[in-house]
């Protein structure tokens, strides 16, 4: 493998009028491991999809082994040697593993016809390097939609490698990964280096760019605000930078919850496909968090208990049974739940402010709609969010997304909800409005909401929450308050830790 | 990805495609003037919307499908107008007192036509076009089944007076009618929680889901009331034709999607207005018309209507594109 | 056997379900119409079925790449009347020969024209499609008014035999499925899957997803040009509408051969089968006696019947699990 360097300068890249990428610079040669840094929504991954050919830029210059390039596709990208593990799967769900791993550059019998026969033997080398972290259904003819998500994930690493490339990309590439799967990737990641790979590492775990990672480049806003050299610097400065001049969550400190309070929400044994029998009482006027890593069910708990996906066991809504089968029923009962994902799953984008605030509540303005009520009712929500908009009519489109995310909070505000369900409601949304959210959150909660509360923010849950459960694999593995409410419980509850789990089932 | 989709959206929304639609119109008109002068009278142009109004009352139903999104779209449409025309002309048998329980017989017809529609595509999931597509088969076969080939029936007198004939101020009824449909349809759409909760589901299902929307309930309402809006477009032409065919509803249905196309309203659903259906299907009466000024035939006039179509997707309806 | 294995075979052998209708269907038509397997009925019946075939494979290209041809019936219509146009009874091999790469051209430039709209300008499939089969049946009533036309007999006569005692249009769809296998184990092959199964994970991984699909229409075209030639060989005659209906029974045809609709999934060998299916309940319809009538109604209602079948058994398994 011969040496590479690559250099990105001043890379910006705007949709529409959201700047998503306004500086991004990067540099990393043969045989370094470079970590990307940078909190959610900072522009981490539009950088490396310029780099590998996905995105095109607006403006800004890549220079590769002092060149300057510019890539029309993925496929120019790939031609010279640069490749990406994506962070949203970049596989074809219904072919094979093998399939999938040779995709667009599968060994080839007479010059035309795939060899399925060499791309087999191939894969099983390439599987093999993760021999032992894997299960047996992981194989060459496996369809992808069969295997779990560390395997894709492991699966999209084996496809990048494939193409041997001279600077490899890994986006998020550990999120899913177990923790033995990620010590593998290290110890081969290790040997690329040696090899004369250069590797970028975006992540945002520290302990693991401590590990892996010679230097980093930290990104704010869209913006590089920083190089270190690991060795010469600590995870303090790393974050400093990170959020510098950000106001910390903790200015907004939560309020206590009274020790009389009723209980609202009373769950007993809850199950899914994902969640292994769950049990909580959530308070009037108590916050609690759902802590943990991505993925461990805590999604699932909040849509089952919305009515949104079918569950086992039992739910009691101030001591009423409350087993839902659609989230209108949980609507009527008093219920509100904020999605994870805004644009897909919370509001109508091209649709107006108006018509997304009042979608769960059109119908108690009668036939025909009272427009003048409903535009005052929304206009008054509008108001106690500080909703910076045009006007009620303008789409949900041209809001940010802080804004935006301020709608789907403000259509269940219309109809006071006794129960709030956040689903990782601050993921990219600037420090303004989230130092609102937090006030918000305070002023429900002291007018008696219950609100249960999943962040992937750990600050967020340690400074805002009266109590956590960290969710582990569909259970609670642990639960968190008071003198026990700290970051290293989070963390060690997050992994796991308690008992050797190795991810058989 | 999705702001890049936003600053499409917002470009195309600056045109308001019904107001270019209505210009459209009036230009055609003028350029009608040009080629024959006798073009450019009053009674050409109430002709013209007496026309148009048979294809935009056939094409309401077709809207709301539109705007329901999910690759929504009622092929079967021509089918029920052709099916509601031969009902009518059958059930009342030319007695005026029979007019009014043909009506609701054909009415009750096509709700049941596009409520199975409805089901087939929520419950069963077949894709909408190839459901509608095999409905149309099922109901040209009852079609058959029904009448053997005969066509027995008479239209009644009255339907013709109310309909083709000048009602008021020598506006014909189908005309008025066509005024009252368009105000329902706006009333339907703007101001009832059904309409509101149509735009959702056309927009994004899940979010309205989540939202509390009960998608596919609506969705089944909303073929319902396309295949009620469609018999109901077969009873209002035999007013027109004043006897039928086998074949008297299915010239409408691809005018009526190139209608709701023309009219502004998004083929992939959650933005539209029945008032811009209106205006295209006044363009398309408009270009049909001016093709049979110049004495063109049949073939040109497909041809016409296809381009059209295609030119106007092209400005409206582009997906969005695989590289950002 | 595990799940997953069975999930595989189910995916990359999604045809075996067409088969056994198929052979269901076969025993009733067979117990209807004894002499069905008679060289003589068996020529007969896959002369008619093969244009449908032939169509139907251009179709399963495209909708296995993730898209939907509605104008194949028109380009159908149009090649037909471009063959009774050019072709005259008294023509030679030469007029013959020009007459077929006129309409295999003009099949080729309806797909090359379908493609662009779909696949660089990006336009709808379904309504695009349905747009444009307006323009090629416009085409085909000018160049061809009315119904009419006629071939030389020796050049139909040869659609009609039987080299080895095995009906010709049976080397065809031999051929057509050998094609098929062969595009299937290219690197194109691979594309096609990749492209209808998640374009933009396609695209990320360097699948040419844009010209992968605007050659799905081409192909398409080029199925409904080979697919008019065979249908005007058979019938000796032009019409400007001959191919309307044949553009929903191919995508029946689709369907039944265990194609999804939404792309990424299925084969030719199911289509065959698919079309199979469809003539002989055609036939079976015709020899039960079923009332002329209602013969389209059944017809229209047993096509429902098993577009919503795979909805059906998804449908009544959510039920019961």
């Amino acid at each position: 493998m011969n040496t590479v360097s690559l250099s990105a300068r001043n890379v910006t890249k705007r949709y529409g009028g959201v700047v998503a990428l306004s500086d991004g610079n990067l540099d990393v040669q043969s045989g370094e491991v470079v970590a990307l840094l940078g909190a959610n929504g900072s522009g981490k991954s539009t950088l490396s999809k310029v780099i590998t050919g996905v995105i095109a830029p607006n403006e800004g210059r890549l220079h590769l082994d002092g060149r300057a390039v510019t890539f029309s596709s993925p496929q120019a990208a790939k031609s010279v040697g640069i490749t990406a593990v994506y962070q949203e799967l970049s596989l074809i769900p219904d072919m094979t593993v093998a399939e999938n791993i040779w995709l667009a550059h599968e060994p080839r019998r007479w010059g035309i016809a795939v060899d399925h026969r060499e791309m087999r033997a191939r894969t099983q080398d390439l599987i093999a390097l993760f021999a032992g972290t894997v299960q047996s259904s992981l194989h060459p003819d496996a369809l992808v939609n069969s295997l779990p998500p560390d395997e894709r994930q492991v699966v999209e690493i084996l496809k990048a490698l494939s193409l041997q490339p001279r600077l490899m990309i890994l986006d998020e590439a550990t999120a899913s990964l177990d923790s033995r799967q990620v010590a593998r990737l290290f110890e081969l990641i290790a040997e690329w280096k040696r090899q004369g790979m250069a590797i970028v590492f975006v992540s945002h775990r520290m302990d693991e760019i401590f590990r892996v990672a010679d230097r980093a480049t930290v990104l704010r806003n869209g913006a590089s605000v920083g190089d270190r050299v690991i060795s010469e610097t600590t995870e303090q400065e790393l974050v400093e930078l990170m959020i510098e001049g950000m106001v910390a969550p903790d200015s907004v400190q939560g309020g206590q919850l009274a020790p009389d309070a009723p209980v609202r929400l009373q769950v007993r044994n809850l199950h899914t496909d994902l969640l292994k029998g769950i049990s909580f009482d959530l308070h009037d006027g108590e916050l609690l968090g759902l802590g943990g890593l991505q993925g461990q069910g805590q999604s699932d708990l909040l849509l089952a208990l919305f009515g949104a996906i079918p569950c086992g066991g039992q739910v009691l809504l101030s001591g009423q049974p409350a087993h839902f089968s659609h989230p209108q029923q949980a609507m009527q009962r008093g219920l509100a739940f904020v999605p994870g994902d805004r644009a897909t799953e919370g509001v109508l984008l091209i649709r107006s402010i108006l018509e997304n605030l009042q979608l769960p509540s059109w119908r108690k303005y009668g036939f025909p709609l009272n427009m003048v009520r409903a535009r005052a009712d929304a206009g008054q929500v509008a108001q106690e969010l500080s909703l910076v908009m045009e006007s009620l009519d303008a789409p949900v489109s041209s809001l940010s997304g802080g804004n935006a995310q301020k709608v789907v909070l403000g259509k269940w505000l219309l109809r006071n909800p006794r129960v709030l369900l956040l689903n990782d409601p601050t993921k990219g949304v600037d420090v303004r409005t989230k130092v609102e959210f937090y006030a918000l959150l305070n002023r429900l909660r002291a007018a008696g909401t219950a609100i249960l509360f999943y962040s992937s923010d750990d600050e967020e849950l340690l400074s805002l929450c009266n109590r956590v459960l960290v969710l582990h694999d569909g259970r609670i593995r642990a639960e968190l308050a008071g003198e026990t409410l700290n970051h290293a419980n989070l963390v060690s509850a997050s992994m796991g830790t308690t008992n050797a789990s190795n991810g058989y089932e | 990805m999705i702001e890049a989709i936003q600053s499409l959206r917002q470009q195309s929304a600056q045109i308001s495609p019904p107001v270019v639609a209505l210009l459209l119109s009036i230009l055609l008109f003028l350029a009608g003037g040009l080629i024959n002068p006798n073009f450019l009278n009053v009674a050409q142009a109430v002709n013209i919307v007496r026309l148009a109004s048979f294809l935009g009352i056939i094409a309401a139903g077709q809207t709301l499908v539109i705007i329901s999104g999910g690759e929504g779209i009622d092929l079967s449409a021509g089918a029920v107008v052709t099916l509601g025309a031969i009902l009518t002309f059958r059930l009342s048998s030319g007695q005026n007192d029979m007019i009014l329980p043909a009506l609701l017989v054909v009415l009750a017809v096509g709700a049941v036509i596009g409520f199975l529609n409805g089901v087939g595509i929520i419950v069963l999931q077949v894709p909408p076009l190839v459901m509608t597509l095999g409905m149309t088969g099922v109901v040209q076969g009852t079609i058959l089944v029904l009448t053997q080939g005969e066509l027995i029936g008479n239209m009644p007198p009255l339907l013709g007076r109310l309909i083709a004939e000048p009602l008021i101020l020598g506006i014909p009824g189908v005309v008025i009618l066509w005024v009252l449909v368009g105000l329902g349809m706006w009333l339907l759409l703007e101001r009832t929680t059904y309409g509101k909760q149509l735009f959702a589901i056309g927009v994004n299902r899940t979010a309205a889901r989540l939202s509390g929307v009960r998608v596919p309930f609506i969705v089944i309402l909303t073929y319902t009331l396309s295949g009620v809006l469609a018999a109901f477009g077969g009873f209002v032409l035999l007013g027109f034709t004043q006897t039928v065919f086998l074949n008297l509803g299915g010239p409408y249905q691809f005018p009526a999607i190139a209608a709701v196309v023309v009219g502004g309203t998004v083929l992939s659903g959650g933005k539209g207005s029945y008032w811009g259906t209106m205006s295209g299907a006044l363009v398309l009466t408009l270009i049909e018309s001016l093709l049979r000024a110049l004495q063109l035939q049949e073939a040109y006039k497909l041809m016409t209507l296809g381009i059209t179509l295609v030119v106007l997707i092209s400005i409206y309806g582009r997906q969005r594109s695989v590289r950002q | 056997m595990n799940s997953v294995a069975l999930r595989r075979i189910a995916l990359r052998h999604s045809y075996l379900l067409a088969l056994l209708l198929l052979l269901i269907a076969v025993g009733i038509n067979f117990y209807l119409q004894p002499n069905l397997f008679e060289l003589r009925v068996l020529n007969s019946n896959l002369r008619n079925f093969l244009p449908l075939i032939i169509l139907t494979v251009g179709q399963t290209i495209v909708i296995i790449g993730g898209g939907i041809d509605l104008s194949v019936g028109a380009i159908v219509s149009m090649a037909n009347a471009i063959l009774v146009t050019l072709i005259l009874p008294e023509s030679g091999p030469t007029e013959i020969l020009i007459g077929i790469l006129a309409a295999v051209g003009a099949g080729l430039a309806a797909g090359v024209f379908n493609g662009l709209c779909v696949a660089y300008l990006r336009l709808q499939p379904i309504v695009t499609t349905y747009a444009t089969s307006f323009v090629y049946a416009g085409i085909a009533l000018l160049i061809l008014p009315r119904p009419g036309g006629n071939l030389p007999r020796e050049f139909l006569r040869s659609y009609r035999g039987a080299p080895l005692d095995i009906p010709l249009a049976l080397y065809f769809i031999v051929l057509a499925i050998l094609i098929w296998l062969v595009l299937r184990s290219t690197r194109y092959g691979q594309y096609l899957f990749a492209t209808g199964g998640k374009a933009d994970a396609a695209y990320a991984t360097g699948v040419p997803v844009n010209f992968v699909r605007f050659s799905t229409y081409v192909w398409a075209g080029l199925a409904a040009a080979l697919s008019a030639l065979a249908l005007t060989m058979n019938l000796g005659t032009g019409n400007p509408r001959i191919g309307d209906a044949m553009t929903l029974d191919s995508i029946v045809a689709v369907v039944l051969g265990g194609t999804r609709l939404s792309g990424g999934q299925g084969g030719v060998i199911g289509s065959v089968l698919g079309v199979l299916i469809l003539g002989v309940i055609r036939n079976i319809i015709s020899f039960a006696n079923v009332p002329t009538w209602s013969q389209t109604l059944v017809d229209a209602l047993i096509i429902i019947a098993a577009l919503a079948g795979p909805g059906l058994v998804r449908f009544l398994r959510r039920r019961t699990a």
